[in-house]
C-alpha cells in the first residue's frame, strides 16, 4: 500500500472562474505514474465528516505536480476549497483503468465532455501531442461559467466546439448537437466524460454510426479499490465496479436505463 | 508481549482482523506489509450459487457512517474456492471464510466444500439471511440461529463463528443460543437496518430501498452490545462496528471482545488495521501489560 497511499502537500488552491476551483498537489511519484482517465481518491478532512474519500480525475500531471478541478458544491469538495498551500492530503492513487490510447491508424480523436467532465481530457491531450490524428473537443456546459480551459486545449492542438444551455458561449443547446463535427467516415475514436444523459447520447450515436469509443463513468464511491462493490453499474458483462473495472468502459459495454 | 488469541483450536498471531465485505481489494495489494500483519483475513461472504448483487445505488454516505445494500455479490462457493481462496491463503495469515445460505442444508453443504478445500482457520456464519419459514432473519431467532449452528458444527472441521445482527430485542439471548448449539465464537455486530431519503426526488437513496448502517456512527451501540454479551458467554467475541482508530478497538477489547475487526473504515483508510495493531501494542507497553488477556474484558464495573 506504500505505493498507492501517500501524503502529499498542497502547492496551491485557486478559483479559476465563477464555478470551478483548481487544486495542485506536489506529488512527483503520482505525476509520473498516473495515466489519462485514472483518478485519485482524496481524504478531504481529518475526522469522520465526510466519511468517504472523494474521487477526482487528474486534470494535469506534469513537472512533479498533479492538478484536479472541482466545483465546491458537495460535502467533500467544500473542504478542498478551503485548503491552503502547505496543507497535506492523504491520497490513494492512481486508481482505476485508464483510457486506451488511440492506435496509430486513428485519424480523428473526439473528446466529448459535459461540465467538469472535461478534466481528464486535458491530461489526455497533453499526452497526445505527438499523435497525428485530428483532435476535437465537443464540450457542453450549463453556462459560460461552467466551461473552462478552452485556450489550454487550443494550445494542445485541439479544436474546440462548445454548446451551453443558455448560449452564453458557443451554440445554445446540448452537446449532442455538436455530433455533426464527428467524421463518421474516418477512423474515429471517441472518448466521453460527463453526466449520464450525455453519455447515453454518445453511446447511442456510436452504436448508430458504428464508431468505437470509451466513456469514463461516475458513481458514488467508498473504497476506490474494488473491495466494497458499492459503485457497481450494470454492463453487458454484469455489474462492474466504476472504481476498479472502470472508470473507463467501452461504450458498447454500458447499459443505460 | 503475547498478543496471540485463540478461537477453539485455531491460533491467531494478533487480535486484529477485518469484517467480511470490507476486504478483498485488488489482489496485488495482498503482498503489502499492512495485509501480512493482520491477525486473520476475512473475505466477503460467499453463497452456494453466484449472486449478482443489488441494483445501484448500493451505498450512500450518512453522518459518520454509510448505508449499504450490496446484496452479497459473489461468484459462488465453487469459484471462490477455485479462484480466490488460493490467493488468500498465499498471504500467509489465517483465513476465515464467511458463508451465508437460505437453508440449513445449504449451510452444511458449503461447510463440507470448505472442509475439502482445507487450510482455513475458521468459518463465519453470516446469519443475516432470511429465514424462509419465519419471514425474519435467522439471526433474529434464537431457535433458528441454534439450528444452523448445530447443523454446521456437525460437519465442519473448522471452528464455527456465528455472526449476529444487532436488529433484535436482546442480542445476549441469541449469543447464548449460538453458544449452546456449539458455536466456537460470536462475531458482533452486523449492520443496523437503516434508510436515507433523497428529499428532492422523494426516493430512497438506496436502490434496494433499505440497507445496513455501518461506520463510526454505530460504534457506541456495538460496544454496549459486546459489553452486555461478554460476561454471559464463555466463547470469544470478535467485536466490530465502526472501528476506525486504536481507541475504538481498545473499547471493544476492554468491553470483552477477544478479537476486533475493522469494517467500513477499511474503505477510508486501508492501513487502519495495521495502524490499530501498532496502537494496541503501544497501549499495552504504556500500561505495562505483557498479555492481551490483561486487556480483554478489563472493564471496571
Amino acid at each position: 500500500m506504500k505505493d498507492i497511499q501517500q501524503t502529499y502537500m498542497v502547492s496551491s488552491v485557486a478559483q479559476v472562474n465563477a464555478t470551478y476551483f483548481c487544486l495542485t498537489l506536489d506529488a512527483p511519484a503520482l505525476a509520473k505514474q498516473v495515466k489519462p482517465g485514472q483518478f485519485i481518491h482524496i481524504k478531504v478532512s481529518d475526522g469522520f465528516e465526510p466519511l468517504f474519500r472523494r474521487p477526482f480525475s487528474v486534470y494535469r500531471a506534469q513537472k512533479g505536480r498533479v492538478e484536479i478541478f472541482f466545483e465546491p458544491v458537495g460535502r467533500g469538495s467544500k473542504f478542498l476549497a478551503e485548503k491552503k498551500k502547505g496543507d497535506t492530503l492523504d491520497v490513494l492513487g492512481p486508481l482505476g483503468k485508464p483510457f486506451t490510447l488511440p492506435g496509430k491508424n486513428v485519424k480523428q480523436v473526439v473528446f466529448i465532455a459535459g461540465g467538469i467532465g472535461v478534466a481528464p481530457f486535458m491530461m489526455f491531450s497533453d499526452r497526445l501531442k505527438g499523435h497525428k490524428a485530428e483532435k476535437i473537443l465537443l464540450y457542453g456546459g450549463r453556462t459560460k461559467a461552467h466551461t473552462f480551459a478552452m485556450n489550454e486545449f487550443k494550445k494542445n492542438g485541439v479544436k474546440t466546439f462548445v454548446a451551453t444551455d443558455d448560449g452564453s458561449v458557443g451554440i445554445q443547446g446540448r452537446v449532442s448537437e455538436l455530433f455533426p463535427k464527428i467524421d463518421i467516415a474516418s477512423t474515429t475514436m471517441m472518448y466521453a466524460c460527463g453526466p449520464k444523459p450525455m453519455m447515453k447520447a454518445v453511446a447511442e450515436f456510436a452504436k448508430e454510426k458504428g464508431l468505437r469509443g470509451e466513456a469514463s463513468m461516475e458513481e458514488i464511491m467508498a473504497c476506490g479499490l474494488g473491495a466494497c462493490l458499492g459503485c457497481s453499474i450494470p454492463t453487458t458483462k454484469g455489474y462492474r465496479t466504476v472504481c476498479h473495472d472502470g472508470p473507463v468502459f467501452n461504450l458498447e459495454e454500458l447499459i443505460f436505463s | 508481549m503475547n498478543i496471540s488469541v485463540k478461537i477453539a483450536h485455531s491460533v491467531f498471531p494478533n487480535p486484529v482482523t477485518v469484517a467480511s465485505g470490507t476486504f478483498g481489494h485488488s489482489e496485488e495489494l495482498y503482498a503489502a506489509k499492512e495485509v501480512k500483519c493482520l491477525g486473520a483475513v476475512m473475505p466477503k461472504t460467499v453463497t452456494l450459487h453466484a449472486q449478482e448483487g443489488n441494483p445501484p445505488r448500493r451505498i450512500c454516505e450518512t453522518p459518520s457512517g454509510m448505508i449499504n445494500a450490496i446484496g452479497i455479490e459473489n461468484p459462488g462457493i465453487d469459484r471462490f474456492i477455485a479462484d480466490k481462496l488460493p490467493k488468500l491463503k498465499k498471504i500467509g495469515v489465517p483465513v476465515m471464510v464467511s458463508i451465508s445460505a437460505h437453508s440449513e442444508d445449504d449451510f452444511a453443504l458449503m461447510a463440507e466444500k470448505l472442509n475439502a478445500a482445507g487450510g482455513l482457520a475458521a468459518i463465519e456464519l453470516n446469519l443475516s439471511c432470511p429465514n424462509l419459514q419465519k419471514k425474519i432473519l435467522v439471526a433474529q431467532s434464537a431457535e433458528a440461529t441454534a439450528a444452523v449452528v448445530k447443523r454446521v458444527k456437525a460437519v465442519s472441521q473448522y471452528p464455527v463463528i456465528a455472526k449476529l445482527t444487532p436488529n433484535v430485542t436482546d442480542i445476549v439471548e441469541i449469543a447464548i443460543a449460538a453458544e449452546s448449539a456449539g458455536a466456537d465464537a460470536i462475531s458482533m455486530v452486523n449492520t443496523f437496518a437503516a434508510m436515507a431519503i433523497d428529499v428532492h426526488k422523494r426516493r430512497s437513496r438506496i436502490g434496494n430501498f433499505t440497507g445496513g448502517l455501518s461506520g463510526p456512527a454505530i460504534r457506541p451501540i456495538a460496544v454496549r452490545m459486546v459489553c452486555q454479551t461478554a460476561p454471559r458467554i464463555k466463547i470469544p467475541i470478535i467485536g466490530m462496528g465502526g472501528i476506525a482508530t486504536t481507541n475504538d478497538a481498545l473499547e471493544f477489547l476492554i468491553a470483552g471482545a477477544t478479537m476486533v475487526a475493522v469494517g467500513t473504515y477499511n474503505f477510508v483508510n486501508p492501513k487502519a488495521p495495521f495502524e490499530i495493531l501498532q496502537g494496541i501494542k503501544a497501549y499495552m507497553k504504556t500500561h505495562k501489560m505483557t498479555d492481551i488477556r490483561e486487556l480483554i474484558g478489563s472493564i471496571q464495573r
